[in-house]
C-alpha cells in the first residue's frame, strides 16, 4: 500500500512520518528547483506499508516550489490512499486544504494531530460530524507522544481492505460556477489534454542540472517541477477532470499565458466567463466558496469556549517585545554561540590529539621523506580537518538550531528582524543563515533552505559566507588580536559588518526583491521532541558527512602532494603578482591555497611559510591586516563551496566566488592604503 | 484605512485584498479572505511586521503587504 501523507506547514506531519518510518527515510527538505519528498517504508499491524512524506502545503494552487512538488506528485496518482494531517487547533484554516483534497476524489483519511492543543485553546471537536460531513474516516492523535499514529494507518489501510467506494467532493460550488466548471471540463477533454494540469512554467524550469545527481539518488524521489515526461512516466491514473478545471481556473494568470494553446484557450474563456458571471476572478471565486464551506463546516463541528490560561502569550509578551525581545535575541544566541563554541573546542583538542598520533603512527610504517607518507599525511590532515575542526562545531550548533527551530523560536526571530534585514533586502527569516554564519558557513548555507526564493537565497548565503566563521575568527584572534591587540581585532568585525551591510545593500540592487514581503505563519511554542531533533541534525549531518569530507580529504591529499613535489615555489611565484599588489612576503601564496582547504590552516601554514611561529617578527603590523583581511574575504573553504553548490547550484556559486575575491581584493588595496598613510 | 496603519489590540475586519493574483493567493492560504475578523497583536518597531490573529492563528505580515489589505475597525 503507497500512502501519501499530506498537510499544511506545522501539522506535525513529520512528527507522524517519523514516527513509523524513522532514520531509514530520507531528508524532506528541499533545495533550489528540485524539491525532495521523503519515501520511507512502516510496518503496520504486520504489513508494510509505503510512505511518502510531502512538503507541507496550505492549498493545492501553490506559490512556491515546494508546495507545487507537493501538488504535482498527488498527480501523478502514484498512491493508494492519502493521510490529510492536520493540526487540530487550527481547525478552521486546516479544513480548507482538506475540502480541496476531497475534491481529488480519491481514497483518503483524515487525522486530527495535536488535539491537546485543541483542548487548550478551548475547542472541542465533533469527530463524527465531521466524518459524516467528509464522509472519510476521521482519527485523532497526539503524534509528540504517539497517539493515534498506528490508528491512522490501520484506518488507511481499512480504507484498501473494503474494495472499491466512491469517494466524492465534500461539497459543491454555486450552479454558476459548477456550469463554467464542467463546461471548462468538457472542453478539456475534447480538446485531449489529458495533462493539462502540468503546468510546466518555463521560469521554474532552469538551473536544474547542478542537482541533478543529487536528485537520482537511491529512495529520494525528486520531483522536477519542468519535467512533464518525467511524471508522465510514472503511469498516471486518471485523475477526474473536474479537478484539473478546478485547479486550472485557480492558477496564476501568468502561467495559464504558458500553456499550450489548446488548454489555455478554453482556461482564459472559462476565467472570463466566470468574471462574468460573478464579477470576480475565478481563483477567488472558487477559493472564496471554499472557504465559505469550509467555515461552515468549523461551525458545525466545532464549539469554542475560553482557552485555557496560557502561558506561552505571557512568553511571547518578552520574547516578541519591542524593547526585551531584542535583549532576549541577543542573550539567546550568546549562550548558543558561547555552548556551540565550548563544546566545539573541546571536542577539537581530543579528536585533533588522536589524529596526530595516529600520522606518527602511520609515519612508523611509511618512509617519512616517501610520496606514500606524504600523500598519508595530506589525506589523514584532511580527515582531523573534518572530523577534529568542524564537525565538533557543526554537531552542536546543528542540534541547537534543530531545537531553536522545533521550539518555535525561529518565527519569532524572523519577526524580530525583519525590519533591519529589509535593509539589507532580505526577510525576517534570513536572519538565521546569515547569524549562523558566526559559527560555521557550511550549516549557514544550509540553512538558507528555510527560504523560498532563489535570490533570496542566494542573498542570505552570500552574506552568510561573508560573515566571518568561526575559523576565520581563529586567524583574526590568533594574528591580528595576538600580535596588534583586542581593538585591532575588533575593528576587523565592525569592518565586516560594514561591508555585509554594504554587500546585502548593492545585492538588493542589483537583484530587486519580488516576494511582497513578509509572510509568515506565527506557530506556538512547542515542546521540542528529541526524536525530530536528533533525526533533522542526522539529515543535515549526513549532507557535510557525504559532501564535504570527501573533497576534504582528497584535497589535502593533493596539497600533501603538492608540498613533496616541491611545488611551493612554483605556486608562490605564480600567485606572486597577487601577493605583490597586497604588499605580502611571496612565500604566503602557498597559504593562501590551504586557506581554501581550511580557513584556520592558512594561519599554519603562514608559520611555517615565513619560517617562525613569531609571525610578528617577519610581518608589518600593515602585512599582518591585509593578510588577515584577505583570508577572512576571499574565498569560503572547500566545504562551504560544496554546499554552496549543492543548495545554490554551480552557477551562482562561481559567481559568488568571483565576487568574494574581487571584494578581498579590493578591500586589501584600501587597507593598504589606509594603512600606508596612518603607519 | 489599510491594515498598516492598524493599532495594536485593535479588532478588525477585513475588507478588501489586493487584486494581485500572489498576494491574494499567500493570503487566503492562511485564511486571511474578505470578511474576516483579525485582531492586531503586535507592531515590530523600525517599520517590522505585525502580528495578527485570526480564527485562532496568528501571522507575521510585512508593512508592506499589509498595505494591501483594507481593513475597517471594529468598535
Amino acid at each position: 500500500v503507497k500512502i501519501a501523507l499530506v498537510g499544511q506547514p506545522n501539522s506535525g506531519k513529520s512528527t507522524i512520518f517519523n514516527a513509523v518510518a524513522g532514520y531509514r527515510s530520507l531528508t524532506s527538505n528541499f533545495s533550489g528547483t528540485t524539491v525532495e519528498y521523503t519515501r520511507g517504508r512502516a510496518r503496520i499491524s504486520g504489513e508494510v506499508i509505503d510512505l511518502i512524506d510531502l512538503p507541507g502545503l496550505y492549498s493545492l494552487n501553490p506559490a512556491n516550489a515546494a508546495e507545487t512538488c507537493a501538488r504535482e506528485f498527488l498527480l501523478t496518482g502514484d498512491w493508494d490512499v492519502l493521510v490529510n494531517i492536520l493540526d487540530a487547533s487550527q481547525l478552521a484554516r486546516s479544513l480548507e486544504l482538506t475540502l480541496e483534497l476531497t475534491e481529488l476524489e480519491r481514497p483518503m483519511v483524515v487525522c486530527l494531530n495535536m488535539m491537546d492543543e485543541a483542548t487548550r485553546k478551548g475547542l472541542s471537536i465533533d469527530l463524527k460530524t465531521l466524518n459524516e460531513a467528509l464522509d472519510v474516516p476521521v482519527v485523532e492523535a497526539v503524534a509528540t507522544r504517539g497517539q493515534g499514529i498506528v490508528e491512522t494507518f490501520v484506518a488507511a489501510k481499512e480504507l484498501r481492505r473494503h474494495g472499491p467506494r466512491v469517494f466524492s467532493p465534500a461539497f459543491s460550488y454555486a450552479p454558476a460556477v459548477e456550469a463554467v466548471v464542467e463546461s471548462l471540463a468538457r472542453a478539456l477533454v475534447t480538446a485531449g489534454i489529458p495533462d493539462a494540469l502540468l503546468e510546466s512554467p518555463p521560469r521554474l524550469g532552469v538551473e536544474m542540472g547542478a542537482n541533478d545527481s543529487v536528485a537520482l539518488q537511491p529512495q529520494v524521489a525528486a520531483c522536477a517541477v519542468a519535467a512533464p515526461a518525467a511524471v508522465a512516466d510514472l503511469a498516471p491514473r486518471p485523475l477526474k477532470v473536474r479537478f484539473r478545471a478546478l485547479q486550472l481556473l485557480q492558477s496564476d494568470p501568468l502561467r495559464v499565458a504558458f500553456l499550450p494553446a489548446a488548454t489555455a484557450e478554453p482556461v482564459e474563456g472559462a476565467r472570463r466567463e466566470m468574471l462574468h458571471a460573478t464579477g470576480e476572478p475565478a481563483d477567488l471565486v472558487i477559493s472564496s466558496a471554499r472557504h465559505a464551506a469550509c467555515l461552515n463546516l468549523f461551525e458545525r463541528v466545532a464549539t469554542v469556549s475560553r482557552p485555557h490560561g496560557d502561558w506561552r502569550e505571557r512568553v511571547d509578551r518578552w520574547l516578541m517585545h519591542p524593547f526585551w525581545g531584542y535583549v532576549f535575541l541577543a542573550m539567546i544566541f550568546l549562550v548558543f554561540f558561547r555552548l556551540v563554541f565550548d563544546v566545539g573546542q573541546l571536542g577539537e583538542a581530543h579528536i585533533l590529539a588522536a589524529f596526530d598520533s595516529l600520522i606518527a603512527y602511520v609515519g612508523r610504517f611509511l618512509a617519512p621523506e616517501g610520496w606514500a607518507f606524504a600523500l598519508a599525511k595530506g589525506a589523514l590532515l584532511g580527515t582531523a580537518g573534518a572530523f577534529a575542526i568542524v564537525l565538533p562545531y557543526l554537531l552542536p550548533f546543528l542540534v541547537g538550531l534543530s531545537i531553536l527551530e522545533d521550539v518555535g523560536y525561529l518565527a519569532r526571530v524572523g519577526y524580530l528582524m525583519d525590519a533591519a534585514m529589509h535593509r539589507l533586502g532580505l526577510h525576517g527569516t534570513a536572519t538565521i543563515p546569515v547569524l549562523l554564519g558566526y559559527g560555521c558557513s557550511v550549516p549557514a548555507v544550509m540553512a538558507t533552505r528555510i527560504l523560498t526564493s532563489r535570490r533570496d537565497r542566494f542573498i542570505a548565503g552570500f552574506l552568510a559566507v561573508l560573515v566571518p566563521c568561526s575559523a576565520r575568527m581563529t586567524v583574526i584572534m590568533a594574528l591580528v588580536g595576538f600580535y596588534l591587540g583586542a581593538y585591532w581585532a575588533l575593528g576587523i568585525y565592525v569592518l565586516n559588518l560594514v561591508v555585509v551591510a554594504l554587500a546585502g545593500n548593492v545585492l538588493a540592487r542589483i537583484w530587486p526583491e519580488v516576494a511582497p514581503g513578509l509572510l509568515m505563519e506565527v506557530p506556538p511554542y512547542h515542546h521540542p521532541a528529541a526524536r525530530v531533533v536528533i533525526l533533522k541534525t542526522w539529515w543535515r549531518l549526513r549532507e557535510f558527512v557525504v559532501i564535504a569530507i570527501p573533497l576534504l580529504v582528497v584535497g589535502s591529499a593533493v596539497l600533501g602532494l603538492v608540498e613533496f613535489l616541491g611545488w611551493q615555489n612554483a605556486i608562490n611565484a605564480a600567485l606572486s603578482p597577487l601577493t605583490a599588489l597586497l604588499g605580502l612576503p611571496a612565500a604566503v601564496g602557498l597559504t593562501l591555497i590551504f586557506g581554501v582547504l581550511r580557513k584556520e590552516l592558512s594561519l599554519l601554514m603562514l608559520m611555517q611559510a615565513v619560517g617562525t611561529t613569531n609571525v610578528g617578527s617577519v610581518m608589518t603590523t600593515a602585512q599582518i591586516v591585509i593578510f588577515t583581511l584577505f583570508v577572512t574575504f576571499y574565498l569560503p573553504c572547500l566545504a562551504t563551496l560544496a554546499t554552496m553548490v549543492r543548495e545554490l547550484g554551480r552557477k551562482l556559486t562561481i559567481a559568488a566566488s568571483g565576487a568574494l575575491l574581487a571584494l578581498a581584493i579590493v578591500i586589501s588595496l584600501l587597507a593598504r592604503g589606509v594603512l600606508h598613510f596612518l603607519l | 484605512m489599510t491594515l498598516d496603519q492598524a493599532r495594536i489590540h485593535s479588532l478588525l475586519r477585513i475588507l478588501l485584498i489586493s487584486d494581485d493574483w500572489a498576494t491574494r493567493r499567500s493570503l487566503n492560504q492562511l485564511g486571511l479572505y474578505a470578511g474576516e475578523l483579525i485582531h492586531v497583536l503586535r507592531r515590530a518597531p523600525f517599520g517590522g511586521p505585525l502580528v495578527i490573529e485570526s480564527r485562532n492563528s496568528r501571522v507575521a505580515i510585512s508593512r508592506q503587504l499589509a498595505e494591501s489589505i483594507r481593513v475597517e475597525v471594529i468598535p
